[in-house]
């Protein structure tokens, strides 16, 4: 037993990005449960009743903890509903609106996994760049409103290392909004080496302007989702869409809402069509690129061949005719390289872990191990293969902390919270 | 063969056995009576014996999985209960609940508790502080420190740098990325680790020490900290990292090189050392001359008791050359190796006349410069100029003499043919080049008298013209671009030695035409 490390004291890990929150026992390999970190809400308080999570039946237990007017889960911002609007608690990956977490973390301790959080201690992740005040408020959402025995907030840039089995390692976290190199030496850290932007965010807005501009090629993509369709017609690739919208549901649209679905359309279409070539920016390969085909929720289906690597080759190549684009993958690299300390160098790059689930771009992973080695020397980057660990590579490294023995003694306890204040949080978890 | 026991063996050899009085440590031997294991025939059995339990688990039927034995009414499910973590450090009344077996001690600690240790402490007083650990104390700082690397340390920040350095468990890299202190103090790594190790020896070293000297002294020395080399190393490591691409195929060209070359090397090695046995050790047979001659040999004798060279892990005693020393290295060491036994016996070799012929120290290992032994009157100096040759002959019989044989061939007499021979080429060499400066004289009289009177002779000068054409052709083709350049420094001495050579008169042989002769058949052949 003590091989192997493990001493289960039936602790939660939770961990919330900005596409998903993930919430499950320490000790198991996939997160329980992973519901949308987007919530819905009706920005009237009216008597509207809550419809949190219909299929589950739990509305009683919902109704005394949320406001009625918040929609939270698989069912929540998914639902079409009249003038209900989108919102999230993330922006740049950091928690900015702490109203809807409590609901969300109980959604997914309460509803989906039915625990009680009293009797669990519980560890909650947070980004490398994550403010003092931020992980202070964090645990006294968990010690004050969920009463929780024991509480750790641990850098998810760690974790990551540890859900690969190293101690010491160069993060790269590509999530939905941001992308992060975070350097990681013996389980700690290294502030001034961390090195993120938001460059997935721009890929996807690039994305965005691709598939909304007619071009000569094609027409261009109307993003309606699926909710506000009511019928359509089988098309040729690229004829026209023959559909008609739900006019009713149309006119009753919130624009966030709208954002909100829009930007599920395009990120889908990034997973299926978008891809990095392996060789850098190259037109010869590129208009030779064998198409795919792509149809969308309109039922407007059409090819893309060069497209797909367009947008996504921003991740390497910084555009010059856009002066606001953020710093690409292996600009954040270097910089974070640059910034550690030499003798550290030659372990980080044989060291690399590539995570998140933007990493899972086609191609992408292949790109990196071309480009590393031209930069550095023994660069070597290791990839879960599993997509769900790389896509929940936080969590995982998460259930394995919190299983330890030697964590023990690391828990901040209800005890110490309630003696020492909000000072414990930072000097207890470094 | 693996499985021959000692047993085997004896009763091959009809010992007896004698592992009764063996001793106490040896295991006591396994009844004779084993069972015959499953699926060997008895004939085999009983030729193979006991000793080969691995052949019978081979030949053996294989069988299903062991079905595993469940708690079927014999004995009962161990207990699990769960229990609260009993682990010291936690001061709190935080109560871990894990599930443990209800057999184990319930006063136990956490296994884990073992892993949480903590490093020593150094703290230190004021009183401490001012006296030898302040660094605007003139007193405190050694002697023999650098300036360069003493900076300016407050008590404040000492006192953070130990904070740091307990918080973080001695982790600097961490300590260093964690470490905030103003901008004024521009600290490096280097400078912190320093800090922290200078003040922890010195307080050691002022204290009052309770153990024995040893123990104190290294005690220091695990806390010795060379900020000026360490500084170095990180230079060092900069650099290497700096290097452009280029570079970095330089040096892997220059390293695929190096050991190309060591590889060709080796392989030549190889070759001498198999020829020389051939040709020296084996076909002669003569002991000596492989002394004498030898000298590689003696090189690959000495190479390979010098022992392993730099690369340990290739075979020194196949050849020297992989020293990184470069190829002429191990000739170079030749006469080091030979002078003391030459001296030794040079009385000898006076005696009987033996002449060594010894090689010269820049002469290459290679395999032209060797020289096995031979006869002297097989080796008289020979004529190698082939173009000459029958001008020398004829010049030799002028003079009464046969290049070819010496009626005495002693080392004199083959040295004085050499120089007779060299001689005669070079005045031959002389000789020709004269001709033919005469001759181009000639040729630019007569078209000089051509030029003057023009109506003189047209015809004989054309004439003449192809004559010099068909004699110098197959010249240019030889010497080609030398020739305008030869001829205008010869016609500056033409006139004197002209006259010179008129007067030697060692040939009446019309050397400009058997020149060509000679030429055209070089060609040929």
């Amino acid at each position: 037993m003590v091989n192997y490390g493990g001493d289960e004291v039936s602790a939660l890990v939770i961990d919330i990005g900005t596409s998903s929150l993930r919430a499950g026992y320490a000790g198991d390999d996939t997160p329980k449960a992973i519901i949308p970190t987007y919530y819905g809400y009706l920005p009237t308080s009216g008597a509207d009743v809550s419809m949190a999570d219909g299929t589950e039946g739990t509305e009683t237990s919902s109704n005394k903890t949320q406001p009625a007017n918040t929609y939270i889960g698989q069912n929540g911002p998914s639902i079409w509903r009249p003038n209900m609007e989108i919102g999230n608690p993330l922006s740049d990956g950091l928690i900015t609106n702490f109203d809807p977490i409590p609901p969300l973390i109980r959604h997914a301790l309460e509803d989906v996994m039915r625990v009680d959080a009293t009797e669990h201690p519980v560890l909650v992740t947070e980004p490398a760049w994550n403010t003092p005040e931020n992980r202070e408020r964090m645990a006294e959402i968990m010690f004050e409103e969920f009463n929780v025995p024991a509480f750790y907030i641990a850098n998810t840039g760690v974790l990551n290392a540890f859900a690969s089995g190293k101690g010491s390692a160069l993060v790269v976290d590509i999530g939905q909004s941001m992308a992060s190199v975070t350097p990681v030496v013996d389980g700690f850290v290294l502030r001034k080496g961390l090195a993120y932007s938001s460059i997935p965010r721009f890929v996807h807005n690039l994305s965005r302007s691709v598939l909304s501009m007619n071009s000569q090629y094609r027409l261009k993509a109307d993003l309606w989702p699926h909710q506000l369709i009511s019928s359509k017609m089988p098309v040729d690739v690229g004829h026209p869409p023959r559909y008609t919208l739900r006019e009713e549901r149309v006119a009753q649209t919130t624009e966030s809402w709208k954002v909100w679905a829009e930007n599920r359309e395009i990120d889908e279409w990034l997973q299926s069509v978008g891809a990095v070539s392996d060789q850098g920016w190259n037109e010869q390969f590129l208009s030779r690129a064998a198409p795919k085909q792509y149809e969308f929720p309109t039922g407007y289906a059409t090819t893309y061949g060069a497209e797909r690597y367009q947008v996504s080759e921003h991740f390497f190549i910084s555009n010059h005719n856009s002066p606001d684009q953020p710093k690409t993958l292996p600009g954040l690299i270097t910089e974070s390289l640059r910034a550690c300390d030499p003798d550290l160098r030659q372990v980080l790059t044989s060291n690399i872990v590539l995570t998140g689930g933007g990493s899972l771009l086609t191609g992408l992973l292949d790109r990196l191990n071309i480009e590393m080695p031209r930069n550095f020397a023994h660069a070597k980057i290791h990839a879960p293969g599993n997509p769900i660990e790389r896509r929940y590579g936080g969590w995982l490294g998460g259930s394995i902390l919190a299983s330890l023995g030697t964590f023990h003694q690391l828990w901040i306890s209800k005890e110490e919270w309630q003696e020492h204040g909000k000072a414990i949080v930072g000097q207890r978890c470094k | 063969m693996a499985g021959v026991s000692l047993a085997d063996i004896r009763s091959a050899l009809s010992i007896p056995d004698s592992t009764e009085g063996a001793g106490p440590s040896q295991p006591k031997k396994q009844a004779q009576t084993t069972r015959k294991p499953e699926g060997i025939s008895r004939e085999l059995y009983s030729l193979i014996g006991p000793s080969q339990p691995f052949l019978a688990a081979q030949v053996a039927k294989p069988r299903l999985k062991q079905k595993p034995k469940f708690a079927t009414g014999g004995t009962a499910a161990t207990k699990w209960e769960l229990r609260t973590v009993k682990n010291p450090a936690r001061t709190d009344g935080l109560a871990l609940k894990h599930w443990a077996k209800a057999s184990e001690d319930p006063e136990t600690e956490s296994p884990f508790a073992k892993y949480n240790i903590q490093n020593p402490v150094y703290t230190y007083s004021q009183d401490e502080y001012s006296r030898f650990l302040d660094t605007s104390n003139r007193a405190a700082t050694p002697k023999d420190a650098n300036p360069d690397f003493e900076k300016q340390w407050t008590k404040d920040w000492t006192d953070y740098l130990f904070r740091l350095y307990n918080d973080y468990d001695g982790r600097w890299p961490v300590i260093w990325d964690r470490a905030e202190f103003p901008p004024e103090a521009n600290f490096d790594l280097e400078d912190l680790k320093h800090r922290y190790y200078s003040v922890c020896r010195k307080l050691i070293r002022n204290r009052p020490w309770p153990g024995d000297e040893a123990s104190k002294t290294a005690l220091i020395n695990s806390l010795q900290f060379d900020i000026e080399r360490e500084k170095m190393r990180k230079r060092y490591v900069v650099s290497l990292e700096s290097r452009t691409s280029e570079q970095m195929a330089e040096e892997d060209a220059l390293y695929l090189e190096v050991r190309r070359l060591e590889q060709t090397e080796r392989r030549f090695k190889r070759d001498r050392e198999d020829l020389m046995r051939t040709l020296a050790g084996m076909d002669s047979g003569l002991p000596y001359i492989v002394e004498d001659n030898g000298g590689p040999l003696g090189i690959l004798a000495e190479s390979s008791s010098r022992g392993p060279t730099k690369k340990g892990r290739k075979n020194p005693a196949l050849d020297g050359t992989d020293s990184p020393s470069t190829p002429s290295g191990p000739v170079s060491s030749t006469p080091t190796h030979k002078r003391p036994q030459n001296t030794k016996s040079a009385a000898y070799d006076a005696q009987h006349c033996i002449i060594r012929t010894e090689l010269s120290s820049n002469t290459p290992a290679t395999k032209a410069a060797h020289q096995p032994a031979y006869a002297r009157s097989s080796k008289i100096p020979y004529l190698k100029n082939n173009s000459m040759q029958t001008k020398i002959l004829q010049s030799f019989a002028e003079m009464g003499l046969s290049p070819s044989r010496l009626v005495m061939p002693t080392k004199e007499n083959c040295a004085q043919l050499e120089g007779l021979l060299e001689a005669v080429t070079a005045m031959l060499e002389t000789k020709k080049h004269l001709d033919k400066v005469d001759y181009d004289i000639q040729v630019l009289k007569k078209q000089l008298g051509m030029k003057t009177g023009e109506g003189d002779g047209d015809g004989e000068g054309s004439v003449k013209r192809e004559e010099t054409m068909d004699v110098d052709n197959p010249q240019d083709t030889e010497t080609d671009g030398n020739e305008g350049r030869g001829q205008s420094v010869m016609s500056v001495r033409s006139v004197r030695s002209r006259k010179k050579s008129r007067a030697m008169s060692t040939s009446s042989v019309e050397t400009a035409a058997t020149s060509v002769s000679t030429r055209k058949r070089q060609k040929r052949g």
